[in-house]
């Protein structure tokens, strides 16, 4: 006597694979949050012939109150050089691009140090600037 | 009469398989916006220690001053458009890296906007920047 066999419909369950992707998405929104400094107020000063560049390892900024922050987060003058050297690590030359933006208005006793952590911390440097051609 | 039956094979179930295409898509989107968006700005070379110049090789490189009101280049203050013709004029002369090096000082009080400004015409110029910045002192209260 032929027993029928049972057939089983084997398919890939697709419903898990719309909640993997949207854990993914969250996931790199908030990765992209970690690093965003756009909730500091600060306006660039202007300059002519400007260089263009991308891809920095970190980004300190000085708000219009003169408060300093690393990668978004405020930081204390003293801990900015160590921190640096942990973000930059052991990146080869050419690799080591820290953005500095300065509120247009503040002033030298703010700005000077900073610079001098970045060097310290062997980061290669860029002032964030507006073009002063653009309207 | 006869009775027709009615086909009872709709689809209930939402498509599911097109939420993962849309969720990937999104996140292709976020990536992109967050890392390709380049900034303008000037880039710095900030001369190491061991390439800083010595006490006496200083006397001979340029110094600019630079304040709220004015910029000083060797002791001379200077409007920013001769600043600049003249800060050129200067490096011109120089023709080892080491003599290029600018000792800028400036006042606590000096606005960024003007000191990048007067960098700007430094690096346009050739110069290196180095900073000197006001020494601490210690005063001793009886």
């Amino acid at each position: 006597m032929n027993i029928p066999r049972r057939k089983y419909e084997a398919t890939v369950p697709s419903m898990a694979m719309g909640d993997i992707a949207f854990l993914l998405l969250i996931f790199f929104v908030i990765l992209a949050r970690v690093q965003d400094d756009s909730h500091i107020q600060w306006e660039p000063a202007k300059l002519e012939n400007l260089d263009t560049a991308k891809n920095a390892k970190a980004s300190v900024a000085i708000d219009a109150d003169n408060k300093l922050y690393l990668n978004g987060k405020p930081i204390g003058l003293s801990d900015l050089a160590p921190q640096i050297s942990d973000i930059l690590g052991e990146a080869p030359a050419g690799k080591r691009m820290v953005f500095l933006k300065v509120h247009k208005h503040a002033t030298a006793t703010y700005f000077e140090p900073v610079i001098e952590a970045i060097s310290e911390a062997g980061g290669d440097l860029m002032h964030v600037l507006d073009d002063a051609r653009k309207k | 009469m006869m009775k027709i039956k009615r086909r009872n094979n709709l689809l209930v179930e939402s498509p599911a398989s097109a939420t993962s295409d849309i969720a990937f898509i999104l996140i292709i989107f976020f990536l992109v916006c967050a890392s390709v968006q380049p900034e303008d700005g000037q880039k710095q070379s900030l001369p190491k220690s061991e390439d800083q110049p010595d006490k006496k090789q200083q006397s001979e490189n340029p110094e600019v001053a630079i304040s709220r009101n004015s910029i000083i280049l060797n002791g001379n203050p200077l409007k920013p458009e001769k600043f600049r013709t003249e800060i050129k004029k200067v490096l011109a002369q120089k023709k080892r890296d080491v003599d290029k090096v600018v000792v800028v000082k400036s006042k606590p009080d000096t606005p960024y906007e003007i000191w990048i400004e007067a960098a700007g015409f430094i690096k346009e110029a050739g110069g290196i920047i180095t900073l000197q910045l006001e020494e601490q002192q210690t005063q001793m209260v009886n």
